[in-house]
């Protein structure tokens, strides 16, 4: 009797757990959308704008993660926002005749039941005109939009 | 169109690639073989110096070409090359990073500077005019291509050859690293270059 009152406190615990990390990066209820290993590369606010020329902006960022749909319609990531960066797009980096190419993407989609990893090199979210450093070990709040998700907030820590 | 000029460019230098080197298996990435002197050149030094890859004759030389715009592939190769450094412990003074800026219109020495720094502060960045630059990445088979895209707020972006240059300590040429290796791997050759 001890022992199963044990394990329902357990079972209650993890129960408890799951649902509070999935609530960190989980969107409206509903949602088979999660977020996972949400991380930013260290980068710096580049301050000289006037003298690195009218375009040169205030320096950039990344930040990479991996979005796993567990429902079974596909959807699509249309948007990024963040408080670190004044404007944020959606990149993609690959290789193309012996050149690492970038372009920017409309929307990410992922398909039901898949995973899309945005990692260096590939997939990833672009900070544009920085508003601080991204020095290591910080974290920055960003928001991503999902077409049929909606907003899912969450954190991403510096690396 | 990138490609073949590459290619061609290292076959006149005698560039083995991994699979076909027979002298130097024990590297991890793709030898020149014989080595040849790497082309020499005159920057401005992110450090204000005058820069030449010569100067660095007795080290190791990472040589790489970038721009402080980009957010993903530039930077991933910096953290690398930064991590390798470190990694090395004590040896790792004798490996010098060198990052060749590919936006000369964006890239001033101080911006190379503080851009670099958050890597580590020992690597040197350089720029120059638009024709030095043109000089020395046609030298080293660097191919630049701009781009504007509507629908993003960059003025431009710019797409290059990502890899990275180990020049050893008498200032040959002896490997092409390309984007994306394992810092493992990067740190194994340079130690093979240290020990020579």
């Amino acid at each position: 009797m001890r022992r199963l009152f044990r394990l329902s406190l357990a079972l209650l615990a993890f129960g408890l757990l799951a649902t509070l990390s999935r609530a960190q990066s989980q969107g409206p209820e509903g949602s088979k959308i999660r977020i996972e290993g949400a991380w930013a590369r260290r980068a710096p606010m580049l301050k000289d704008e006037a003298k690195g020329g009218p375009t040169a902006g205030s320096g950039n960022g990344a930040v990479y993660l991996t979005i796993v749909n567990s429902g079974s319609a596909a959807d699509d990531l249309v948007a990024a926002s963040t408080d670190a960066a004044r404007t944020v797009e959606l990149h993609e980096s690959y290789e193309e005749s012996g050149m690492m190419m970038m372009r920017p993407a409309a929307k990410l989609g992922i398909p039901a039941g898949a995973k899309l990893e945005l990692k260096p090199g590939a997939y990833h979210i672009m900070l544009l005109d920085l508003k601080r450093d991204l020095k290591v070990d910080q974290v920055i709040n960003l928001t991503l939009v999902f077409k049929k998700a909606g907003q899912i907030p969450l954190q991403a820590k510096v690396k | 169109m990138a490609c073949h000029r590459l290619v061609a460019f290292l076959l006149v230098l005698g560039f083995a690639f991994p699979a076909s080197s027979a002298q130097g298996p024990e590297f991890k990435g793709g030898v020149f073989d014989p080595p040849r002197a790497a082309p020499d050149f005159a920057l401005k030094g992110s450090d204000g110096s005058d820069l030449r890859i010569s100067k660095y004759r007795g080290k190791v030389v990472a040589l790489g070409f970038g721009y402080t715009f980009s957010p993903d592939v530039c930077p991933t190769t910096l953290a690398d090359l930064a991590q390798a450094r470190k990694k090395l412990g004590a040896a790792g003074k004798h490996l010098q990073v060198v990052y060749v800026t590919v936006d000369p219109e964006r890239d001033t020495p101080e911006r190379l500077r503080a851009y670099l720094d958050v890597f580590d502060k020992t690597f040197v960045g350089a720029t120059g005019t638009p024709g030095q630059l043109a000089q020395v990445r046609k030298a080293y088979g660097i191919s630049v291509a701009k781009q504007v895209f509507e629908g993003s707020s960059a003025a431009y972006l710019l797409h290059h050859s990502s890899f990275v240059y180990l020049i050893d300590r008498a200032g040959n040429l002896r490997m092409l690293s390309p984007f994306g290796r394992s810092v493992g791997d990067i740190i194994h050759d340079v130690k093979m270059l240290l020990k020579e």
